[in-house]
């Protein structure tokens, strides 16, 4: 295993915790239940 | 249209509204608030007009928050406020409080108040309670064919001409009256002088002890005028409403109001709340007699006739039972061969093709082994099971748009009395058989935080989506002859366990009597099928979001967990295998005290579909040798086994509830996992591991809404802790009594 690999790994490992993260923790649990609405300008 | 001609008193909110209007008409958003009662169909109406995707459902008290949707119309932009619906202003319900502090802090430009044509009296009590508050207001006659399916003849001219607002039909499940609604919304909102609702006429006694109010209230706080409704502050302060004062900031000055009142208290013989109580639904029951005509004979509506049965005394709950078992033998029998079919497509072509892309690119070894027994048989394993999750949300959702949803609540009612609840805490219960964390939001309807506590405790008992994926494995492996009637236990069994729970919080933790509940059980009414469309999609799709973002996060680091320390042999030597067997003495007693399943239900902590998951990868199921394939040939063999499973599924839902083309599927060949679990659980355990699944603590997401909804983690502490000895002693008595009487 070479130092690309290490790198590799760690950088996976991150992105996958970061992700966690991000929608775990700073998204507060929210789900289908609680953003079921648009603020998006739409025509009609 | 008569509407000019009507106008009444003008009154101090106008000077606000027309002060308001003076800023460039044509180029502002129109804010317009869209009140009315519960299950009124706000919300449906909303995603009508705006295109939005709002939570609908035909029950009472689906919206708890006020919610918003931007949309333009004939060049202007408007901005809806969805209200949560309430019978009246006063401030005793979450719902009320959220209501009437957006209309009269905020100030919309326009309200649009929703009104069941069905059920216009009870409707105009709250109208008469938006008409005090000055702000230009318009009326959507909602659910208008069913009005005129029961022969009801409204006579809308009339009404206008009384209440002095617009009032236009809608039917807003077929987008009916929705262009003259928005006409005369903007109109109104252009135009708010011209537009201002009658202030109807409670009567010379009270109108002149309101006056000496508002002129006392003018008096002390000059500032107010144009901010608040005077002469609607005047009334709160009348019925002794002391949240209105703090909300005006100003002081209620008790001695003066006893004063002014005293004598239309010793007049109606009552107090004041209950007089002017009594005064609006004089009003509302006299404008209903004028404006609608009723069939001289009523006909014994359908709702009645099932009711009869339905809210039966005796039949009410089991046939609720009855119900949720047809709807989990359905949801098995049509999606079980779409589920078997993504399966195979992750396993075989799936897991081949990106086998071939990584050695296409010379990519290291391990990349290959994280791609295929990390992500993909994590995340690949987990989105088997969208069919079953969708088609589960779909009959949910057809029983919530069918008005049955209400009776549940209704009939649960005296159950949930026994735990210190009503049953309004089962609203929140049934979303929770989606997903607990909207569960735990609903609590916001419960008006006492006992209440609320005691909901949000008990609610992740209710088995949500995220544990279907488990069953499946599980009762693919072991019953598959009854899975419709094993799925259906482990519901029930989360029902029961909640109301033993219940009884046993309402003697420690939360003693006290459990109030009364009236609940408005609205019609059955069969949901369109485009609605019933859309808000399976909105439901299921959270699932899908899931398997995009933490359950591959964490099948990533599950692989990682399995390897690491770099080269080990035995997964059982890996930080996963040594964390397992720290914990897998704990469930020696309950039959599954292996470490593979003790770390498998240690990363379903994050979401419990991820215990399927990493049991995909700790297993790491080897794929038979296969002869090499090219991509087109893998396409058509997905193509063709996706029509045989299309034609299993169809055939399984012919077959008068039967599962034969499943058990014979099984018996062809099961899947890999299901076939190791069969090697290392028995049927016993396998239930045991189960039940242990629905009721050991709640995911990660759920504890963080808990803290989210209550403020501290003391909460979801309490649940954390009791569900753990629960999960741990119903699996055991399982477990050992299963073995006690020869079972397994």
């Amino acid at each position: 295993m070479g130092i690309t690999d290490i790198l590799f790994m760690v950088l996976i490992i991150s992105g996958a915790c970061y992700l966690l993260y991000r929608s775990l923790w700073k998204r507060k649990g929210h789900c289908q239940g609680c953003d079921s609405e648009t603020c998006d300008v739409k025509k009609r | 249209m008569s509407l000019q001609l009507s106008r009444g008193e003008v009154t101090s909110p106008v000077q606000s509204q027309e002060s308001k209007s003076t800023a460039a008409p044509h180029e502002k958003t129109i804010t317009v608030a869209v009140a009315g009662n519960p299950n009124s169909g706000k919300s449906t109406l909303i995603n009508a007009i705006a295109g939005t995707r709002l939570y609908v459902g035909n029950w009472p008290g689906v919206t708890v928050e006020k919610k918003s949707a931007m949309f333009e119309h004939g060049g202007r932009k408007i901005k809806l406020i969805d209200l949560p619906g309430t019978y009246s202003l006063s401030p005793y319900t979450q719902e009320e409080i959220i209501a009437r502090d957006y209309l009269v802090k905020e100030k919309p430009d326009v309200i649009i108040n929703v009104v069941d044509a069905t059920n216009i009296e009870r409707n105009l009590y709250l109208t008469v309670q938006l008409l005090e508050l000055g702000i230009p207001l318009v009326i959507a006659l909602n659910i208008y064919d069913e009005a005129e399916q029961k022969g009801y003849r409204i006579n809308t001219k009339a009404m206008e001409e009384m209440l002095g607002v617009k009032v236009t039909p809608t039917v807003a499940t077929k987008k009916a009256g929705l262009e003259e609604l928005l006409k005369a919304a903007t109109e109104s909102a252009d135009n708010p002088s011209r537009y201002l609702p009658k202030q109807l006429n409670y009567g010379d006694d009270i109108e002149s002890a309101a006056a000496v109010i508002r002129t006392h209230i003018s008096e002390q706080y000059p500032s107010l005028d144009g901010i608040y409704p005077t002469r609607w502050l005047a009334f709160k302060f009348m019925e002794g409403d002391s949240r209105a004062a703090e909300e005006a900031s100003l002081k209620m000055d008790a001695a003066f109001i006893d004063k002014a009142t005293a004598h239309l208290k010793k007049a109606h013989g009552d107090d004041m709340e209950s007089i002017m109580a009594d005064e609006r639904y004089a009003l509302a029951t006299g404008l209903t007699r004028e404006v609608v005509k009723r069939p001289e004979v009523r006909k014994v509506e359908i709702t009645e006739k099932i009711d009869r049965w339905a809210l039966n005394r005796f039949l009410g709950i089991p046939i609720f039972l009855a119900a949720m078992w047809i709807v989990f033998k359905l949801t098995f029998d049509i999606s079980q061969p779409f589920g078997d079919w993504i399966d195979g497509a992750t396993a075989g072509p799936v897991s081949r093709l990106a086998d071939k892309m990584i050695a296409a690119v010379n990519g290291p070894l391990w990349i290959a082994s994280l791609a295929t027994e990390g992500v993909i048989a994590g995340v690949g394993f987990v989105l088997a099971f969208v069919p079953v999750i969708f088609a589960m949300m779909f009959f949910i959702t057809f029983l919530e748009g069918s008005g049955y949803m209400a009776r549940a609540a209704f009939v649960m009612d005296r159950a949930m009395h026994s735990m210190g609840l009503h049953g309004k805490s089962f609203i929140p219960m049934l979303l929770g058989f989606g997903c607990n964390v909207p569960g735990i939001y609903a609590t916001r309807t419960l008006e006492n935080p006992r209440d609320k506590a005691l909901t949000a405790l008990l609610l992740p008992l209710m088995s949500c989506g995220a544990r279907l994926p488990v069953y499946v494995v599980f009762i693919g492996a072991f019953f598959s002859s009854y899975a419709g009637t094993v799925l259906w236990s482990m519901y029930v069994m989360g029902i029961v366990l909640a109301i033993l729970m219940g009884v046993i919080f309402k003697r420690t933790l939360f003693r006290g009597e459990s109030p009364m509940f009236i609940m408005e059980l609205p019609p059955y009414r069969m949901p369109s099928l485009r609605s019933l469309m859309i808000h399976t999609w909105e439901k299921g799709k959270h699932f899908l979001i899931k398997a995009g973002t933490y359950i591959f996060a964490v099948s990533i680091l599950v692989w990682f967990l399995l390897n690491l320390p770099w080269g080990v042999e035995n997964k059982k030597d890996s930080y996963l295998g040594k964390t397992g067997q720290i914990i897998a003495p704990v469930l020696e007693p309950v039959g599954f005290g292996n470490w593979e399943a003790a770390s498998a239900l240690v990363t379903g902590l994050i979401a419990k579909e991820i215990v399927v998951g990493s049991m995909a990868e700790i297993y790491a199921v080897e794929q038979a040798e296969e002869a090499p394939t090219t991509v087109s040939e893998d396409l058509k063999e997905m193509g063709t086994t996706f029509v045989a499973a299309a034609g299993d599924s169809f055939r399984n839902v012919f077959a008068t509830f039967g599962i034969a083309s499943i058990s014979a599927e099984e018996d062809e060949g099961a899947s890999g996992l299901k076939t190791v679990i069969q090697k290392t659980f028995t049927p016993l355990t396998a239930y045991a591991f189960m039940a242990f699944v629905l009721l050991y603590m709640p995911c990660v997401v759920v504890a963080i809404a808990m803290k989210h909804e209550f403020g501290s983690w003391k909460w979801f502490g309490v649940a954390f802790a009791y569900q753990m000895v629960l999960a741990w002693g119903v699996a055991l008595v399982i477990y050992q009594g299963g073995k006690f009487l020869g079972i397994g």
